[in-house]
């Protein structure tokens, strides 16, 4: 297992965002998170990538607590130091790409590797130069993430998650803030991903996307998983009277 | 007293303007990143009391500022100190503009979305490493044309040091018009900011076109 998120609770003071979440992602697994807005799905995302702390339920990473609740019930986390080696094991790529605007596309997946992981500069614009060939914008390494489409913004964000060589990446609505059009390349550069067995779990609106992807899908609604399962049990025989009414908008 | 003996004596006063003006520059923007820092402090107590302090500055005059720093010393402690008039001058200065630029970088600051805060925080950045190469540089950009203002507004603030005698290009100016009868001395003032604060405008918007590589 890479990650296993155990009984997470969370909540934005009086609302209870997460409840009882458990799941877990094994190594090439790639895990679609399917839900109406405000299900939870982003939260958890935040959650397993540090973004937000969880207020109860353990996190483990490559077998090792990062978070755990103690006898009082309150979640503690390891300290800060050791909190530096669980962020290398995850990635994130936003819903609306966050790249740094006055690095270039290169420095953008560089500066984290060289400055955070200490890398060399030689090994890491190496490695950079790959990726952004893999994502098909080798030619836009000297460019400003301004002068770029935001497909190509997205695919640089992708590539700047993959330049830290993270155990697992996560995606937060990869495609939301695009326009149709341009849906399509980056979903394709997700596929690809997943056809290399690189770990990953998506929160995504696409449905058709996840359904070809996936190896496995958990939809959440009102901060629980309501249902999951291979994509063919939960998108073609669903059990639960919630995510029919849920998949059936999308047929439509 | 001639033209050119006129500039030769009021060319000590636009040395010392400058001075006032460059220690000013070189103490307030570092102190006011400082005070800015503080004014977001996770401590109550450290913001409240750096809320008063910009408070008071900006809501008091310079002019009495300067007066409270300079006499302040005698009339507080009865100690005398001599050659406080320079330095008072200049503390009155530096803490003045810190408090102003302060509220300019932390309009910058707040200005920078979340995502990049995150986006740093995702790729293990340190606070202080986000602050300075993902932050910093975007608030620099950001401020540049407000900042222009505020400096632009400093040199013809300098003139203040008058209110403690001190010879400036200003003081002077008033000085040998009143013992010249004569216009000039003011004429030769104006020309002076003017053109100090021509070549401010040229450097500062050099430096925008610098930072326009990116949006």
């Amino acid at each position: 297992m890479i990650l296993e998120m155990k009984n997470i609770s969370k909540r934005f003071d009086k609302l209870h965002v997460l409840k009882d979440i458990s799941f877990g992602v094994d190594s090439g697994e790639v895990v679609s998170i399917i839900g109406p807005s405000g299900s939870g799905k982003s939260t958890l995302l935040r959650c397993a990538t540090f973004l937000e702390t969880i207020d109860g339920g353990e996190i483990i990473y490559m077998g090792k607590k990062a978070a755990h609740t103690d006898a009082d019930g309150n979640a503690v986390y390891v300290s800060p130091k050791e909190m530096r080696e669980f962020r290398t094991y995850c990635g994130l790529v936003f819903q609306q790409f966050n790249l740094f605007p006055h690095y270039s596309i290169l420095k953008n997946l560089t500066d984290a590797p060289i400055h955070v992981q200490h890398r060399s500069r030689e090994e890491a614009e190496m490695t950079a130069m790959e990726l952004l060939g893999k994502m098909g914008i080798a030619d836009k390494a000297k460019a400003y993430p301004f002068q770029l489409s935001g497909g190509q913004q997205q695919r640089v964000a992708i590539a700047r998650a993959l330049a830290m060589k993270p155990e697992i990446l996560f995606f937060d609505e990869p495609t939301s803030a695009l326009d149709p059009e341009l849906t399509g390349e980056v979903l394709k550069v997700i596929r690809q991903l997943a056809e290399e067995k690189m770990t990953m779990v998506v929160v995504t609106h696409e449905m058709p996307f996840a359904k070809a992807v996936s190896n496995r899908v958990l939809f959440m609604d009102g901060g629980v998983v309501v249902e999951q399962g291979s994509p063919e049990e939960v998108f073609d025989n669903p059990k639960e009277e919630r995510t029919k009414q849920f998949l059936r908008v999308f047929e439509r | 007293m001639s033209l050119s003996t006129m500039i030769s004596t009021m060319s000590v006063g636009m040395l010392r303007t400058c001075g006032i003006f460059a220690l000013t520059l070189l103490g307030a923007l570092p102190l006011g990143m400082l005070v800015a820092l503080l004014r977001k402090s996770r401590y109550a107590v450290v913001r409240g009391v750096t809320r008063g302090y910009i408070s008071i500055i900006r809501g008091t005059p310079l002019m009495l500022q300067l007066l409270v720093w300079y006499f302040g010393p005698y009339y507080l402690f009865r100690i005398p100190i001599r050659g406080w008039r320079f330095p008072a001058l200049i503390l009155g200065f530096v803490l003045n503009y810190a408090a102003y630029f302060a509220e300019i970088y932390r309009s910058g600051i707040e200005s920078i979305p979340v995502g990049q805060y995150e986006a740093a925080e995702v790729l293990g950045y340190t606070k202080t490493q986000t602050f300075m190469r993902i932050i910093l540089p975007q608030v620099i950009k950001r401020i540049t044309p407000t900042v222009t203002n505020e400096v632009i507004t400093l040199v013809k603030d300098t003139s203040l040091a008058f209110t403690l005698a001190y010879q400036e290009v200003f003081s002077l100016s008033k000085q040998i018009s009143a013992s010249q009868t004569s216009f000039t001395p003011f004429v030769i003032a104006g020309v002076f900011y003017f053109v100090a604060n021509y070549l401010v405008e040229f450097v500062m918007l050099r430096i925008e076109k610098a930072l326009d590589y990116y949006k």
